[in-house]
């Protein structure tokens, strides 16, 4: 079952055109991994596709229902698709564990009780739970960021959107983030991730997608993107990654 | 210095409209403050304009000036009669809401745009996001500057005089001209401000220890 696509999806800052046409889909359970250069429009693409801004053109499909062209409940769509930011972006005046139920209270409505138990159990899921009572102040940059997955997942999504959650981490913080990201992806979660991990990519992946310049470049499973992509863009940008070639 | 322990019954009603002069045009001015600052930086065009013209009036004008206008100008225009206390309620409140926008503007500014945008991939609403995330911060965040404007427009109540209302200024001076006794008299009224103002910014100094939260703070933010 397909849970997030577009079409002809571009997108106009000014005079700079950084979405030129993009077709995407991707199904229930699914995960798929967005490479490319920086400035290819990867981030702008994740935040159209996060209904956190509206395309130029085109358009956007959650379950089948074409998001901008009904009359729809944005909001509630919001709060079905998950986003996980580079910058952890917590509320800076609520712990760990308020940051996770405050989604849950004011969107969805749960009892104070109900939103404590869910919370909990999905700072769990992403090993916060000891953590559940510091402010993010007090965390690490690894840590905030596993609050902020526990944030988006415990609304249970049908989706999440990750854009390069592992970016501003050094090594060592980066591995238990992707940790608790490959967790994710094998108990089903359908994901939608920019990243340059490519060890995340090559285990969880069911599809790796190149972009370069506001274009799906090109797209397959991970063994065959990286070992013999069929474009020259793609070998030029995955033989660098790689560091190898 | 004991002759002024006879005239304690005014000074203390002199004092007590000090107090409620400077908590009402602050009460007033929190609710002026905040809603000018969420329309500056939320509104339209047009908003923004009114607002502003507002706010560069009463700060680009002496206290005493919006004092003796708002007590004998306007009602002289409109033919609305109001008294001392109403015109000078009034104008404390609007003074001192035009000084509080600018420190609501800064919190609210303060509170970053990522979280704002997270706010908005939970699906909550702007209200929501503005009860639940802006405000709680905002508030925390402006407390040190606001401390400063309580002390100043408590000062700045002595300028009260103008229009007759009976503050703890007004007071010294009647007793002064009775006693002919200033030195003894301002002194010691000088002595009451300060005592006041002293334990007030004690109060407001605990009350932010109280609230505050690691990693928010102004000296973090600003
Ligand atoms: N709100 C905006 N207004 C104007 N230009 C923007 C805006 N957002 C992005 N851009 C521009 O669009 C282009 C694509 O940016 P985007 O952030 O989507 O790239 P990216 O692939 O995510 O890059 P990176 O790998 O560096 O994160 C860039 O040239 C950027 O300057
Ligand atoms: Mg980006």
């Amino acid at each position: 079952m397909e849970v997030l696509a577009c079409k002809g999806l571009r997108k106009v800052y000014g005079d700079l055109e950084v979405l030129k046409g993009i077709d995407f889909s991707i199904n229930k359970g699914e995960t798929k991994v967005i490479i490319g250069p920086s400035g290819s429009g990867k981030s702008t693409f994740l935040r159209i596709m996060g209904l956190l801004e509206p395309p130029t053109e085109g358009k956007v499909f959650f379950e089948g229902k074409d998001v901008y062209g009904e009359n729809l409940n944005l909001n509630m769509i919001r709060a079905k698709i998950g986003f996980v930011f580079q910058d952890p972006s917590l509320f800076r005046h609520l712990t760990a564990l308020e940051n996770v139920k405050l989604g849950l209270k004011v969107v969805l409505k749960m009892s104070d009780e109900e939103a404590t138990k869910k919370a909990m159990e999905t700072l769990k899921l992403v090993r916060m739970d000891e953590w559940a009572d510091y402010y993010p102040a007090q965390l690490s940059g690894g840590q905030q960021q596993r609050v902020g997955i526990a944030r988006a997942l415990a609304m249970d999504p049908d989706i999440i959107l990750f854009d390069e959650p592992t970016a501003s981490l050094d090594i060592e913080l980066t591995w238990e983030v992707i940790d608790v990201m490959k967790d994710l992806a094998r108990r089903g979660i359908t994901m939608l991730v920019v990243t340059h991990e490519i060890g995340f990519a090559k285990e969880v992946a069911d599809e790796i997608v190149l972009m370069d310049s506001g274009r799906i470049v090109e797209s397959g499973p991970p063994e065959q993107m990286l070992k013999s992509p069929k474009t020259e863009r793609a070998r030029e940008f995955l033989g660098r990654l790689l560091g190898g070639v | 210095m004991y002759f002024i322990l006879e005239y304690s019954q005014f000074i203390i009603e002199g004092f007590y409209v000090t107090v409620t002069m400077t908590l009402v045009g602050l009460a007033g001015g929190v609710v002026l403050g905040v809603l000018s600052a969420l329309g500056d930086v939320y509104g339209g065009k047009l908003l923004k304009i009114i607002i502003n013209s507002y706010v560069e009036f009463f700060r680009g004008s002496p206290l005493i000036v919006q004092l003796l206008i708002f007590y004998y100008s306007i009602p002289a225009i409109t033919g609305v009669k109001w008294d001392a206390l109403t015109a000078g309620s009034l104008t404390l409140m609007l003074n001192s809401g035009a000084y509080q926008k600018g420190y609501f503007k800064g919190a609210i500014e303060a509170v970053f745009k990522d979280q704002l945008i997270a706010a908005k991939s939970l699906g909550m609403t702007f209200p929501q996001t503005l009860r639940h995330v802006v405000l709680p911060q905002a508030l925390r965040i402006v407390i040190p500057p606001w401390t400063n404007e309580y002390v100043s427009l408590g000062l700045s109540t002595s300028a009260l005089i103008v229009i007759g209302i009976r503050e703890l200024t007004n007071v010294a001076v009647s007793i002064s001209a009775q006693t002919f006794r200033p030195l003894e008299v301002y002194l010691f009224i000088g002595l009451i401000y300060f005592v006041w103002i002293t334990l007030s910014l004690k109060v407001l100094d605990w009350v932010y220890n109280k609230v505050k939260i690691p990693g928010l703070a102004v000296s973090e933010v600003m």
